[in-house]
């Protein structure tokens, strides 16, 4: 670091996007991907109609201004981590940068995020808005998923770092497993799961809804959403887990204390079953969805299966949680032990088709929880944009002027040598 | 937004938010917090001696050398008070506050922190508007070199103070649109009567600046503000300064907003274009049919 | 100036509806190769004499044509500097989307702005008067595009300037 001023790493998902400079624990602001428009009632298709003569276009806000806005109309750029529309996400670019970051973005370089499966077009146009309106010295665009892994090696030592593992991203709208072979994500293999933070909160509002009275209908979400971050979590065994409460309701039943929002009177609600019943749907789909039962430690296997064999080993033992819906405690532990019963069930199956002539090596399943889980991807980004071979491997205006926007179709895996 | 804020909003609301979290009883955390700002000040927020209940906010200006030839240090004693504790290594200036005696205008103080960068900006200039009030001409003129390669001189005259900024247009199209919005600064006098004269010149200095080192190159620009005692008598002085301070970051921001406006108005042409196209395109006869009970059929020739 | 937009507009239509005769043509060269001939030039017999349609100094046309192409060429008005580069800026724009243009050339001949390129494939599948439509529209909405696309960062500087002094 001489002498230069740290990088931006900006993170825009789908609900929310997370910015800061490089080498922080924290992203400095997390506010939703929205942005407040006017929208004047012009005929004309939607792009013709936001053309205007003066600086109209400079009348925007983003993130939690966006929603306190009166007058506007409130847009998403993102929608399923992929951009959607170009002109309002430029915009979004220009306050976050200048309103938030408070950057000079000819000063510093940017590390950006896309999902897995990204188009090289929306890489390309990403490249366009970033040299050409913000002319950043450098740019980078990294794969979430491999991001989160990188975040994981702050919880291990140096040699064990890869960038090979299995990584199980749940926000809250959709979880994603997305296994990464050498920083490279294998994308024929990747599974979503239709259950995420948005599930859980709305299977432990139903829960709510017939037992509980005293919840003002309109807090009812609230209310579920603060009971799921607040006492939430997995348990190894539901049946025993149900007899531990009846045994003794005192211990293990706790009340939540919410204030109604309208008569300022407070009201209380006991948490009992859902503590643990909530975020079990991950493992039990069926509680909540009759659609989709598949256990998710059923599909990590399903995926890990359908990899290619010589990364198998490696992914089982690297499968790296990242995001808001995987903080639930106990999550990972659960998670490696069901893993491992159908990893050895398996073993097992073929030592006896082979009479036990064949003793396979036990595999080793690894599920790392760390304590970034939360903003995995903004945490890895912020520590591989401070490394010194970021700059390394950014592109940089003078090859973007040189060679066109198709030089960010492909951003070099790094990080993996130190 | 139009014009760009002159307080860092990030290290108010870190700072705000542990005032909050203190008063409501949490216990605090530790805090490491590197963040820049424009002109490639870079804040630091930080516990001292991993005291968790003291936090350092340190700022360091590249040419706060040159501030403090113009009573920067000064100016920040008048602000900040008993705050200022000895700078941190590697920044010039830092202020503490204690978790455990939190005052009653803590917002105030949060806010005022948050405005560092313009106090540490505002010596320069008010010591030049002393000057003028006091009719002191002859003044060496203060050369800041605000970032690399760019620079502010500030003289003052007996009824006026020059502001000059230099600055630099890194890409070739941004020199275009800023001559631009220089043109446009030198006429925007007529809007406003208060306005201050506004000269500028491209490629070479301004002729205040014969003498000097000064640079000239294609892709340089020279504003001048001619300032006159309405902009720098006490009650108006801290307006010009805040907006004074920020018109290097404003002009940049524009140009890079019409650069975005320009893109999305090529998009909407560009796809306007692709629609004329696509008429060229025979129509598919879509074989594809639906019955009034909104089933879907294919329709055989 | 206005009044010799039309006689100019209707010279590249008619001149472009005649050079719009083409036909399937493999090369003669290479066997099972069937290419732009206009392109690869691999034999002067198959290449017609080029027409430039000029309005003026800077406005003006090329049409080639050969027997299975036709290429396009346009230089588009530049009165000055801002004109230039916003010229420069949307030309390359387009081209960077030229997958989705289909008779677009990513790269313009030299001295002109942008080409197109047309060959027997897009009039077989094509209107061929519709693609002379669409060429005479581009013409014509390029400049008032620019034009205004100028006007606009103009009064945008103007609100910037004026909002900035206002506050003083």
């Amino acid at each position: 670091m001489t002498g230069r001023l740290p990088a931006c790493v900006i993170d825009v998902g789908t609900g929310y996007t997370k910015l800061g400079y490089a080498a922080n624990k924290d992203p400095q602001f997390i506010f939703p991907s929205a942005i407040a428009i006017k929208e004047s009632a012009r005929v004309g298709d939607q792009t013709a109609r936001r053309i205007t003569k003066g600086v109209e276009d400079l009348d925007f806000y983003i993130g939690d201004e966006a929603f306190d806005a009166t007058g506007y109309a409130v847009k998403y750029p993102v929608r399923h981590g992929l951009v959607e529309d170009w002109d309002l996400m430029e915009r979004f670019l220009e306050q976050c940068i200048f309103k938030y970051l408070r950057a000079e973005p000819g000063d510093h370089h940017f590390l950006l995020t896309e999902p897995p499966l990204n188009t090289p077009e929306n890489r390309e146009y990403t490249a366009e808005i970033m040299f050409e309106t913000f002319n950043v010295p450098g740019l980078y665009i990294a794969v979430q998923a491999v991001l989160a892994l990188a975040a994981s090696w702050a919880s291990r030592p140096v040699e064990e770092r890869t960038l090979t593992g299995i990584v199980i991203d749940s926000g809250d709208g959709v979880t994603h497993v997305i296994p990464v072979a050498e920083g490279y994500v294998i994308g024929s293999c990747i599974k979503h799961i239709p259950i995420a933070g948005r599930n859980i909160t709305s299977f432990i509002q139903s829960l709510l809804r017939e037992r509980e009275v005293g919840i003002p209908p309109e807090q009812s979400l609230e209310t579920a959403k603060a009971i799921k971050e607040r006492f939430c979590y997995i348990c190894p065994d539901i049946a025993k887990e149900f007899a531990k409460y009846d045994s003794e309701p005192s211990k293990w039943i706790k009340t939540y204390e919410g204030i109604n929002s309208i008569t300022k009177q407070q009201f209380n609600v006991d948490v009992g079953y859902e503590r643990f019943l909530g975020p079990e749907i991950f493992f039990h789909p069926e509680f909540s969805n009759p659609d989709f039962t598949t256990p998710i430690s059923e599909i990590v296997d399903n995926v890990i299966q359908n990899c290619p064999i010589d990364v198998r080993r490696p992914l089982y033992n690297n499968i790296v949680l990242s995001g808001g819906s995987t903080m639930f405690r106990d999550f990972g532990r659960r998670l490696q032990r069901d893993i491992k019963r159908s990893v050895d069930a398996r073993l097992r199956i073929s030592e006896n088709l082979s009479e036990g002539r064949i003793k396979p090596k036990p595999i080793d399943v690894n599920v790392i929880s760390h304590h970034m889980q939360r903003y995995a991807v903004w945490f890895g980004g912020s520590m591989l944009a401070s490394t010194p071979e970021f700059y390394q491997v950014c592109h940089t205006k003078a090859e973007y002027e040189e060679y066109g926007p198709r030089i960010c179709r492909y951003n070099a895996v790094f990080g993996t040598m130190t | 937004m139009i014009l760009l804020e002159i307080n860092n909003r990030n290290v108010e609301e870190t700072l705000l938010l542990k005032f909050k979290n203190a008063l409501a009883g949490h216990k605090p955390e530790s805090i490491d917090v590197t963040v820049a700002d424009f002109d490639g000040v870079l804040f630091h927020i930080s516990n001292i001696k991993s005291d968790k209940t003291k936090i350092r906010t340190s700022i360091s200006l590249k040419f706060y050398k040159e501030l403090q030839e113009h009573g920067a240090d000064e100016l920040l004693k008048r602000e900040y008070g008993d705050l200022l504790i000895d700078p941190e290594d590697g920044f010039n200036v830092s202020v503490l506050i204690d978790l455990e005696n939190i005052p009653d205008n803590y917002e105030e103080i949060a806010q005022k922190i948050g405005l560092l960068k313009r106090n540490c900006f505002a010596s320069v200039f008010e010591k030049y508007f002393d000057f003028q009030e006091q009719g002191l001409e002859g003044e060496k003129r203060a050369v800041i070199h605000y970032r690399n390669e760019e620079t502010l001189y500030v003289e003052a005259k007996a009824d006026r103070v020059t502001v000059v900024f230099s600055t630099i247009f890194k890409d070739d199209d941004d020199v275009v649109i800023g001559k631009v919005f220089m043109q446009e600064l030198r006429e925007g006098r007529r809007a406003s009567h208060t306005a201050p004269q506004v000269l500028f010149s491209h490629r070479e200095p301004p002729m205040e600046l014969a003498n000097t080192d000064a640079r000239v190159g294609d892709n340089i620009g020279y504003v001048t503000f001619v300032l006159f005692p309405r902009h720098t008598n006490k009650e108006t002085r801290d307006n010009t300064i805040n907006l004074i301070h920020m018109f290097r970051d404003y002009l940049h921001y524009h140009i890079k907003c019409s650069k975005a406006y320009i893109h999305s108005r090529m998009r909407a042409k560009t796809s306007d274009f692709l629609k004329v196209l696509n008429r060229a395109r025979p129509e598919q006869k879509s074989t594809e049919k639906k019955t009034i009970t909104g089933k879907t059929f294919h329709r055989k020739e | 100036m206005a009044a010799t937009l039309k006689p100019y507009l209707t010279a590249v239509r008619h001149t472009l509806t005649a050079a719009m005769c083409l036909d399937n043509f493999s090369s003669q060269v290479i066997e099972r190769h069937n290419k732009p001939e206009i392109e690869v030039k691999s034999s002067k017999e198959l290449v017609l004499n080029p027409v430039v349609i000029s309005r003026n100094e800077k406005e003006r046309v090329l049409i080639e044509t050969s027997v299975n192409s036709v290429r396009i060429s346009i230089s588009i008005k530049q009165a000055d500097e801002i004109e230039k580069i916003l010229c420069h800026k949307f030309t390359r724009f387009m081209m960077m989307r030229a997958e989705s243009f289909v008779i677009l050339r990513r790269k313009p001949i030299e001295g002109y702005d942008i080409s197109f390129l047309i060959t027997n494939f897009h009039t077989e599948q094509m209107f061929k008067h519709k693609l002379v439509d669409f060429v005479i529209h581009f013409i014509e909405e390029v400049d008032k595009e620019i034009s205004e696309l100028k006007l606009s960062v103009n009064s945008r500087a103007r609100i910037c300037a004026e909002e900035f002094l206002k506050r003083f």
